[in-house]
């Protein structure tokens, strides 16, 4: 479904990554881990075309995704729940979503948040409350339903779990499950290792900007060179 | 003060208070969207007002290269003020197509994009002045048709308390205005992706919204708002020469610093609170009218220096 290949990025006069390649096939989750600064969300980035590669190609479904603006890679099916959540703060629960299926013209909109309040029931309480007034978990919970709001092929998560209570993320991560057995692709970007490959099917390693390991999910949790540097 | 002269005051300040509020509008649409003051936007507002007195057919007794000429044609005055802020909206976007756009693509600083907008005033101006001329441009008294009668009383036979009718038509359609634009942007998709935009571009981007289409559209919609205003204006006075948006321009920036920077329901208040302001000094010192708007806005930011309705803003070190 997805294919990078020898992707390089600039950011800020620095190479923040060399050659990248990866692949995402249709129904997998797939984790991009490494520590911070290390070029997974900047991967994430470059894939939704917020930032401009140096070099190297973004293939989505037989479609190079450097021909468009960053406006339409989600047209494409690819939606992005984005580090730091980045929730609409001045609009409601319920217009934040409505802003997820801003490419959609049907008439199923209204269906489909009724089906994120279903899979998020705090939102539903909350979906005339502006979203800037939610708590972290919840603005993360909305960031990914947000994101779902547009029906994606391939859904990115940046560190869904980041700055939340152990019992959120576990709330989260359940999310995520559903999602796979429903069928959904994911690329999944986490700084928690261990968390990030319990729940997807393959991982790959970044470290300063060069994928250095990739593998089985359950093969890296029992590396033990992985186990020394990423899962402490 | 008598309850007439009180009564007279207070609707000729709403009256003109709700022209400040819709031009105001235009600044703080841009300012939300780009976070920079737009200084064309008084230029814009003198536009309009030529648009308008052109498309219904006036003649130009200015002694600019233009003189002694018109349009072949006169529209009726509703359609020409639709069409002049039309166009006024559409000077709006070449401006941000020629000028501001070709800014930004290079990244520059926004204080480079405020300087070229005193820039694209002076231009705008001093291109109207070689065209049209200096001199006043009227409109005729009965320009919104002979069913309107000069003054309306809102007191009784005895003691009549006069307000001029084209006041009343500027402050119904002005609210209109207000009223449709909030509308709009509440409760509309594009009003809703406006503001994503407003807020967060990146993330407007990640949704699936141009951030280009809608700086676009919101010059389009300032220029509209601007060119509005200077009709309705025009039209209660006359229009002075090119140099007619200055002190609107001026004004408008007190409005929206007044209202708070950016804010919406903010530019409304704050230019009915000018309005309000400069309708309530007294006749003796009607000289100083000019400097209240100004009075003002330094006593209210002493108090509260976000403005009336801005929200404050905590800097985090």
């Amino acid at each position: 479904m997805l294919e990078l290949k020898n992707l390089c990025v600039n950011y800020g006069g620095i190479q923040a990554l060399k050659d990248v390649s990866l692949t995402v096939k249709t129904g997998e989750v797939v984790c991009l881990i490494g520590a911070n600064g290390a070029g997974k969300s900047t991967t994430l980035r470059a894939i939704s075309r917020i930032i401009r590669p140096k070099s190297g190609s973004i293939i989505f479904n037989n479609t190079d995704v450097s021909r468009f603006e960053a406006a339409h890679v989600v047209r494409l099916g690819i939606a992005q729940s984005p580090e730091g959540r980045q929730v609409l703060s001045r609009q409601s629960v319920r217009d934040n979503l409505e802003m997820g299926a801003y490419v959609r013209n049907d008439n199923e909109i209204n269906a489909d948040i009724d089906l994120q309040f279903q899979r998020f029931p705090r939102l539903l309480e909350r979906q005339n409350q502006l979203a800037g007034t939610l708590s972290g978990g919840e603005q993360q919970m909305l960031a990914i339903a947000r994101a779902l709001m547009s029906r994606p092929k391939l859904l990115l998560l940046d560190e869904p779990s980041l700055g939340l209570a152990p019992i959120i993320v576990k709330e989260i991560m359940g999310i995520i499950d559903t999602l796979r057995e429903s069928g959904m692709t994911i690329l999944l970007v986490e700084q928690n290792a261990r968390l990030a490959l319990q729940h997807a099917d393959r991982g790959y390693v970044l470290e300063a900007g060069n994928l250095i390991f990739d593998g089985n999910a359950k093969d890296l949790l029992d590396d033990p060179r992985i186990k020394k540097a990423y899962l402490g | 003060m008598e309850l007439g002269t009180f009564i007279q005051s207070l609707l000729n300040g709403l009256s003109i208070g709700s022209v400040y509020a819709i031009f105001a509008l235009g600044y703080t649409l841009i300012f939300s969207i780009l976070g920079i003051i737009n200084f064309a936007h008084g230029a814009v507002f003198t536009l309009g007002a030529y648009f308008t007195y052109f498309l219904i057919g006036g003649v130009n007794n200015g002694t600019g290269v233009l003189t002694n000429l018109g349009l072949p044609f006169g529209l009726p005055f509703v359609l020409a003020t639709l069409l002049g802020s039309l166009l006024a909206g559409g000077v709006g976007v070449i401006l941000d197509r020629m000028a501001f756009r070709p800014l930004r693509a290079r990244g520059a600083d926004p204080l480079l994009a405020l300087v070229l907008s005193l820039g694209l005033a002076l231009l705008l101006v001093n291109l109207a002045q070689y065209l049209i001329g200096a001199e006043i441009l009227s409109f005729p008294s009965n320009v919104y048709g002979d069913w309107l009668p000069p003054a309306i009383n809102f007191g009784s036979t005895e003691n009549p308390i006069p307000v001029r009718g084209v006041q009343i038509i500027i402050f119904t359609v002005s609210m209109f205005v207000v009223v449709i634009l909030t509308l709009l942007i509440n409760r509309t998709k594009i009003g809703k992706a406006l503001r994503a935009v407003a807020e967060n571009a990146t993330t407007a981007n990640l949704l699936g919204i141009s951030t280009e289409r809608f700086i676009l559209f919101t010059f389009f919609l300032s220029g509209f708002l601007g060119g509005l205003a200077g009709t309705l204006v025009a039209t209660s006075f006359s229009i002075s020469g090119p140099y007619f948006g200055v002190t609107y321009g001026l004004k408008g920036l007190a409005v929206i610093v007044l209202g708070g920077l950016g804010d919406i329901p903010g530019a409304v208040v704050g230019g009915l609170v000018i309005g309000l302001a400069e309708a309530f000094v007294p006749g003796d010192f009607s000289a100083y009218k000019e400097a209240v708007a100004f009075a003002l806005l330094f006593v209210i930011l002493l108090v509260r220096p976000q403005g009336l309705l801005g929200r404050k803003v905590i800097q985090k070190v």
